[in-house]
């Protein structure tokens, strides 16, 4: 390991790279301010930049936009409470009314050193955790991978939250049909391409990802602008953010709810499909519980109250890199974003990431360490200044962020059947977000179905062509069933809890 | 039966998979692939029905009875916004990088409220020239600035 961190710091630690963090974090906190934009977006706009460079370059600065757009996300929380992604919505609860009472700067510090804290403490825990998962996952198969993906994908509908668990599976197979376009990667056969030689390919990832997350989300703001009474309220908020200091009583107060957030929030971005946003409501209601007669004083600006999901998604936001470095699976839609930029690259992550390209896997988990300190050192005392991009109007804001997203993408492919290709996305995507159907699991489907027909037709050929591997390996049976339950339980479990309640009360009349 | 936002999206989305799952028996195979235990066709078709059989599931338990509220939407800036992208994508190679690009970015601005001629100019023009300079000395990323007719068609 001591090897490992050597040769990550080797990397992480050259001047590019140090360059790289520091103008990912910048961007990353600049887009995630803005409402909206979240670490998605922010990723999928900076992926064509991004492939310019080398790998261990490029996943640098697409991981530092993915801390700085939490971080980002997280200051518009606090000073004008419109958080641009879910993860950040705890994070308002306590941190607005702070800001409200004049506290902005102790606010935004406190979320900064939550994040620092959360950061840090999860980036230990991955230095330990994805090399011996690492070494474990290369016991696994094909079958096994399937299995994995299975397990993956029906995580992520099964957290999606009550109500959605039938749309975000339908969400999830919709992605997995799109990446079923173009030339089949076994017979070489066209599939869906209508004849068109520029499907051919199929849908790029980049192109999908552009269109269902930036410029949906920049198409849903045109349609529904910011109201001028939210506008003054961010006028004021950039006007008065006052002072940063944190008073040592205060430090004591949050220091131990930091360390427990951290690690729930670690040990939830591990679980597939679960992430930062699960995370930060569950440390903040586990912190509400335990702070006994405080817990009153939870979502009237209390500095427990926003240190908990501060520290707990940006913790569960290192956490989601364990499958994606080591099984090559990516617990989030950030991460399937990720997925998608490494494999442009030419990159297979797993298990022999590890092996195979020891400068990517350290250098990734190294830079998250330089990349919450740049943070704290370099962005706390900007934020000030970094808050006033909030007034730029949005007339002059929303049509450059089209042109990003648009040419992002021409300039990979130069074919300008894309931008009309990614037209009728955004448009799709719009439809299907006014309806409240969710975009992450079709991303997520779509970056995991190449893969997932890949193994399971691998799978098929070692087992000669007998589907008996889903029950008669094991490992594979084992994790196919805590899939179905994974799926079946939030479907199934509220109406049982109804049934029963039901009896209940009927016994209740009876007797 | 109310039309709810889950509803109208499931019946959206049941088009969508039965339009797939009818072009999944356009794929064509030579009788050796089609016999394969898993051919091109395998999950394209398992996807269809796993898709259809979802949207009913959706259709018949809807996780929310909410109406779509369509009300406060400016939808005709949504419908110039795409018209604006659907030119930018015409008018690229035509016109080139630079002249394509500043009209979108001036219909945008336009679109969204901005009348000053000056201010709609020094907001696009600079910006164009300078992403332009970045991505071709900056990034070696070429794109053809000049309108095809000028540079002999050989468009970026």
């Amino acid at each position: 390991m001591i090897e490992g961190i050597l040769i990550g710091l080797g990397t992480a630690l050259t001047f590019q790279n140090l360059i790289m963090v520091m103008v990912g974090c910048l961007v990353g906190t600049f887009i995630g301010m803005l409402p909206g934009l979240g670490p998605m977006s922010a990723i999928a706009l900076m992926i064509p930049i991004a492939i310019g460079f080398d790998p261990a370059a490029g996943i640098i600065l697409m991981a530092a936009v993915y801390y700085g757009a939490i971080f980002g996300g997280s200051t518009s929380s606090i000073l004008i409470n419109a958080p641009g992604v879910a993860s950040t919505v705890a994070t308002s609860f306590d941190g607005y009314p702070l800001a409200k009472s004049g506290q902005a700067g102790k606010a935004l510090a406190i979320a900064a050193y939550a994040s620092f804290s959360g950061g840090v403490i999860g980036a230990i825990l991955l230095l330990v955790a994805a090399p011996r998962l690492a070494e474990v996952s290369l016991a696994f198969q094909s079958t096994d991978y399937f299995a994995l993906m299975v397990l993956g994908l029906t995580a992520v509908a099964a957290f999606a939250g009550k109500g959605q668990v039938l749309k975000a599976l339908l969400m999830t197979v919709v992605g997995l049909m799109l990446s079923t376009v173009g030339t089949d990667q076994t017979q070489g056969i066209q599939r869906f391409t209508f004849g068109m030689i520029d499907l051919l390919d199929g849908v790029s990832f980049l192109l999908l990802a552009m269109a269902t997350f930036a410029l949906s989300e920049a198409l849903m703001s045109v349609l529904k602008p910011v109201g001028e009474a939210d506008r003054q309220r961010e006028m004021d908020a950039q006007r008065s953010v006052g002072s940063m200091a944190v008073s040592r009583a205060e430090a004591a107060e949050i220091a131990p709810v930091i360390g427990r957030s951290s690690l729930l929030g670690f040990l939830i971005g591990v679980l597939p499909g679960a992430g930062a946003t699960i995370a930060s409501f569950l440390a903040y209601g586990t912190e509400q519980r335990l702070a006994g007669s405080k817990g009153s004083e939870f979502g009237k600006g209390s500095v427990r109250g926003l240190a908990a999901p501060e520290s707990a998604n940006n913790a569960a936001a290192t956490g989601s890199f364990v499958p994606l470095l080591t099984l090559g699976i990516p617990g989030s839609g950030t991460t399937a974003i990720m997925l998608g930029a490494l494999i442009s690259y030419g990159i297979q992550p797993g298990p022999r990431l590890y092996l195979d390209q020891p400068e990517v896997f350290w250098s990734v988990i190294i830079s998250m360490w330089i990349g919450n300190v740049i943070l704290l050192i370099l962005n706390l005392p900007l934020i000030p200044y970094i808050a006033r991009i909030l007034a730029i109007p949005g007339r002059f804001l929303l049509p450059l962020i089209f042109f990003f997203s648009l040419i992002g993408v021409y300039f990979v492919s130069f074919n300008t059947f894309d931008i009309h290709m990614m037209a009728v996305f955004a448009v799709a995507a719009v439809i299907l977000r006014l309806l409240e159907f969710p975009m992450a699991p079709m991303i997520l489907g779509f970056i995991l179905g190449g893969m997932m027909e890949e193994n399971l037709r691998r799978a098929l050929l070692i087992n000669n062509d007998s589907w008996s591997f889903l029950w008669e390996r094991p490992l594979t049976f084992w994790i196919l069933i805590i899939a179905a339950a994974v799926m079946l339980v939030p479907l199934v479990w509220p109406r049982i809890m109804r049934l029963l309640g039901r009896r209940r009360e009927g016994a209740g009349e009876g007797g | 039966m109310t039309f709810s936002k889950d509803r109208i999206g499931a019946l959206l989305m049941l088009a969508f998979c039965a339009a797939y799952w009818f072009l999944t028996y356009q794929i064509r195979m030579l009788p050796f692939q089609a016999d394969s235990a898993f051919n091109a066709q395998t999950m394209p078709e398992a996807l269809a029905v796993i898709g259809v059989i979802l949207c009913l599931a959706i259709l018949i338990f809807p996780g929310s009875d909410a109406a779509p509220d369509l009300r406060g939407y400016k939808w005709g800036l949504g419908a110039a916004m795409i018209a604006l992208m659907v030119f930018y994508g015409y008018a690229l190679r035509p016109l080139g990088f630079l002249a394509s690009t500043s009209l979108f970015l001036i219909g945008g601005y336009a679109a969204l409220g901005e009348r000053n001629p000056i201010t709609l100019i020094l907001a696009a023009v600079p910006i164009v020239f300078a992403f332009w300079a970045l991505m071709t000395w900056g990034l070696d990323i070429y794109v053809a600035p000049w309108p095809e007719a000028l540079s002999g068609g050989t468009g970026g």
